[in-house]
């Protein structure tokens, strides 16, 4: 019977393993090594997700004095020739300095997608009250600033292999936004959709992009918008909330829906519960980022500490720093005040952007919007951006 | 101000982890830079919705159990990084639709493996016995080496270890042919090959056994909670031997002495490093790219145009709302193939002849809530797959008409539906890939293990190969290929060289 092993192999070849393999390198050429971004996947990752990009304010349109609409432009002064192309939904972190602190804040892009191709990004921006950012932008943005903002940013987008063939949009006052560029983006057939769109205004004065939502849908057969007013009342308009009844009457019916929404806290307390009604498996409703988190002392699970404020020292690299805060505000925001630039885009918990070690102190996330990974808890990783100091924390940060 | 440091380490994937966790712990004064905002390279998570992702790894291999630690469980437990890992019970399920197909369970365990492979395939046991008995060999042959300092007997090679300078010199399947192994046992035990890049009449033989045997005898583990876990594990063995680690803190130069020894980095912003060793955990390719030409030896420039950049992945990650019982998937790996033989399946592989699906709750039941589980797709994509003239308008249609039709095919190859059941759904490409490694082409791999730039002959040239002083290697693409195994070894070897060199040794 034959033996099995492997002695008809030669084991000399051993010897001749590096020999032969110096040969081939030998024959081959001392070139330059092709860079990196010659590859065409590196060329489009580049093209896609720019570090930053710096953009230039073309035009200002004001709506009222609390609601306007920039057009941006590449920059390219600053090195930025050409916009990152995105998904209908994204948005854009925009870089602030404001006084003495540095800030980001996420808007979603208001243009279509296929005018980034064409040159220009348009975010549209309403004042909050009392709000840091918005008031500092719209009482101080005009036509030729240049502004840093991010690439295109977010996952409240169409998924074709996911979501149903027909949306049913949410929008709540300036969560109008995302859907304005949804619509341009089903018009131009960049996105094979539908969309039923329920904005909620509080009066017939308030709709924003009425005349361009109404163009749009008069020439592309599967948009639709309809206005849904809360204090008022209009010809082809509907009155009330937006309640599960009204979901009901515009989807389409027999066959599956997604619900997108976007608009503030208020509206997505209410939607998911109307939504609840309707018995949606969760698969089929999406909302886009919460927003920044406020008032931590509402919710049960919280314990206010004793000292109204604190003290957050920080390290980024090898600079240590201390900084007075307000335990009502996060920790992000309270470094940002500080002028301490900390890497941040969705501001919502989600994105993970701003995870940093939390080296000493106690700490308080809100469960909703604790986006943080699991093993992130056992290395007491945290997510400033939707964390609220308890007492004196130390933290390490990634630098800007 | 210029900083000074013993030792910089530039890239914290697995290789530069454990790069850095060797030399902080022997005292240096290490500093990691890493361009992402967190550790690990491939070896992270990602969440979307009520899932967090496992962004790469299969299976760990090597591990073994606390009462008998292997390689890589001797590496984490050196290092004092403790990590919860999930043994598994079966290798694979290998469905193979090709006329001459099959559809195959193989249980972990040398005695389970070799009994199911002799039920598909009667009278193999012998060949595949003897084929785990030279892999031991293979072993003993190792620690004689070890035991010799590395530098073994010659005669005494070939005297008793003739079977070692035999496997580390052949391919898989001149090695099986040699022991008489039945072309199907073969197919079936080469279902592996994706997992090293290479197709099985190519690839090194020693390799691929060491890689196989360990899966089958030692069990395969994944970390409770996915990769992320066992990078923050070693980050925090960094940081607690002292050492500092950067994020966001990308290199965009390597500085050079006169005499052509490396002297440290330069950062994107503008930040001078100086250190006595600097270990890269990024490709050379991209050193090269970014050092003054003149200081790149000329072979190194050879080796690099000789060598095709390793494989890069479509990777699709599904969300499921239902129970993998509900989906009807009972197996954590399944490999799907158009065709038994390996080289067929790379040969076709821009036609989908070959592809793997995980169901990571198959290991890990609660690795997401109660009434879902998750799906993970790995389709292999070299450099020269890629669509060269896709615009970056066009990419997100590109990846999902890729992701649709493994979805779909698995589908029909498993029987079940899947698409209905989506509730989240990532595709990652060579342009992901590209994105958070900063690889050339996205490549994961490193370079291909080809047939003549095989694991042995590359440990055995290493130090011929890259020649600049104070600058090493570790990590996918140094001697010991892919593979998270490998490249934790390549950054413990490197640091453990590193640090004899710093104290005064050779």
């Amino acid at each position: 019977m034959k033996k099995v092993d492997i002695s008809s192999l030669n084991p000399a070849k051993f010897i001749k393993l590096v020999p032969s393999r110096d040969q081939i390198i030998a024959s081959n050429p001392a070139n330059p090594i092709p860079h990196q971004d010659t590859y065409a996947a590196n060329k489009i990752a580049k093209a896609l997700h720019p570090d930053k990009q710096f953009v230039k304010i073309a035009k200002v349109e004001a709506f009222s004095p609390d609601v306007k609409r920039y057009t941006f432009v590449p920059d390219t002064d600053k090195g930025t020739t050409a916009l990152a192309y995105f998904s209908a939904g994204q948005y854009l972190s925009v870089s602030l300095t404001v006084g003495k602190a540095v800030l980001t804040r996420p808007y979603s892009i208001s243009s279509g997608p296929a005018d980034a191709l064409d040159g220009f990004y348009q975010l549209t921006i309403k004042r909050v009250n009392g709000g840091l950012a918005t008031n500092y932008i719209l009482d101080n943005w005009k036509e030729g600033d240049s502004v840093e903002v991010s690439a295109p940013l977010g996952t409240f987008k169409y998924e074709p292999l996911r979501d149903a063939k027909t949306v049913v949009g949410l929008a709540g006052g300036s969560g109008i936004t995302p859907f304005l560029s949804f619509a341009r983006a089903i018009a131009k057939g960049e996105e094979d959709m539908h969309l039923t769109l329920l904005y909620g205004s509080r009066t017939r004065d308030d709709i924003l992009f009425k005349d361009e939502f109404d163009q749009i849908a008069q020439s592309c057969d599967k948009i639709k918008v309809v206005y849904v007013l809360s204090a008022d009342s209009a010809e082809n308009c509907e009155s009330g909330f937006l309640t599960a009844d009204l979901i009901k009457k515009y989807a389409p019916e027999g066959e599956p829906y997604s619900v997108f929404m976007c608009g503030p806290q208020a509206m997505y307390d209410f939607a998911d519960g109307e939504i609840a009604k309707l018995g949606l498996r969760s698969k089929f409703v999406r909302h886009e980022l919460f927003g920044e988190y406020h008032n931590p002392e509402r919710n049960a699970d919280y314990t206010a500490p004793a000292s109204e404020t604190c003290t957050i020292t920080v390290r980024v690299r090898d600079e240590k720093t201390s900084v007075t805060a307000s335990v009502n505000d996060t920790i992000l925001v309270s470094l940002e005040k500080n002028g301490i630039a900390v890497p941040a885009h969705c501001r919502s918990g989600e994105c993970g952007w701003c995870h940093s070690k939390l080296v000493s102190g106690d700490v308080y996330v809100p469960a909703s919007v604790d986006g943080r990974r699991l093993a992130d808890f056992d290395y007491g990783y945290i997510h400033p951006c939707c964390t609220f100091p308890l007492g004196d924390v130390e933290i390490v940060v990634p630098a800007k | 101000m210029d900083k000074h440091y013993d030792v910089v380490v530039v890239g914290a994937g697995n290789g530069g982890l454990a790069a850095a966790a060797v030399t902080s712990q022997a005292g240096f004064k290490v500093l990691l830079l890493e361009k992402h905002n967190i550790p690990g390279g491939s070896a992270s998570s990602f969440k979307r919705g009520r899932f967090e992702f496992e962004p790469s790894l299969h299976e760990l291999c090597a591990v073994g159990k606390p009462d008998q630690l292997f390689d890589t469980g001797k590496l984490f437990k050196r290092f004092g990084a403790e990590v919860d890992f999930r043994y598994e019970d079966n290798t694979f399920r290998a469905i193979c639709t090709a006329e001459d197909g099959y559809d195959v369970r193989m249980r972990a365990g040398e005695d389970n493996f070799c009994d199911d492979l002799e039920a598909i395939v009667p009278g193999c046991r012998e060949s595949l016995k003897a084929w785990f008995e030279l892999e031991r060999g293979d072993q003993r042959t190792l620690d004689y080496i070890d035991s010799k300092n590395g530098k073994p007997n010659p005669l005494m090679m070939i005297l008793k270890h003739g079977n070692f300078m035999r496997d580390t010199s052949y391919t898989v399947e001149e090695v099986q042919k040699a022991l008489g192994m039945p072309e199907k046992a073969r197919n079936i035990l080469n279902t592996y090959w994706g997992y090293l890049g290479v197709p099985t009449d190519e690839l090194n033989s020693f390799h691929y056994m060491t890689m196989v045997a360990s899966y089958v005898r030692d069990g395969a583990v994944m970390p409770y909670k996915r990769s992320h876990e066992m990078s923050l594990a070693l980050e925090k063995a960094i940081t607690d031997n002292g050492g500092d680690v950067w994020y966001n803190s990308e290199v965009v130069k390597f500085l050079y002495n006169e005499d052509g020894s490396c002297a440290g980095v330069q950062l994107k912003s503008g930040e001078k490093i100086y250190a006595k060793e600097i270990i890269s955990n990024v490709i050379p390719n991209n050193v090269y790219a970014m050092s003054d030409i003149k200081y790149v030896p000329e072979k190194e420039l050879r080796l690099a145009n000789s060598r095709t950049l390793g494989l890069s992945f479509v990777t699709v990650y599904l969300g499921m709302d239902c129970s993998k019982e509900e989906l009807g998937v009972e197996d954590y790996t399944t490999f799907i193939s158009k065709y038994a033989n390996p080289r067929e399946c790379y040969n076709h592989r821009n036609e989908g002849a070959y592809y793997v699906v995980n169901c990571h709750n198959v290991a890990i039941p609660d690795a997401s809530p109660e009434g879902t589980c998750m799906l993970f797709y790995t389709i292999p994509m070299m450099e020269e797959d890629f669509p060269k003239d896709l615009k970056p308008e066009e990419y997100k249609k590109w990846k999902n008409s890729v992701a649709k039709r493994f979805i779909e095919d698995s589908e029909k190859v498993l029987g079940i539906d899947i698409t209905s059941h989506i509730e989240e759904i990532e595709v990652a490409t060579p342009v992901t890939f590209a994105r958070y490694l900063g690889t050339p082409a996205g490549e994961i791999y490193g370079y291909q293990m080809a047939g003549w730039d095989s694991i042995l002959p590359r440990i055995m040239a290493a130090p011929t190969d890259f020649t600049v002083k104070n600058l090493s290697y570790c990590g996918g693409h140094a001697e010991r290929g892919d593979g998270y195994s490998c490249a934790y070894m390549t950054g413990m070897l490197t640091g453990d060289a590193v640090v004899r060199r710093l104290k005064g040794g050779k």
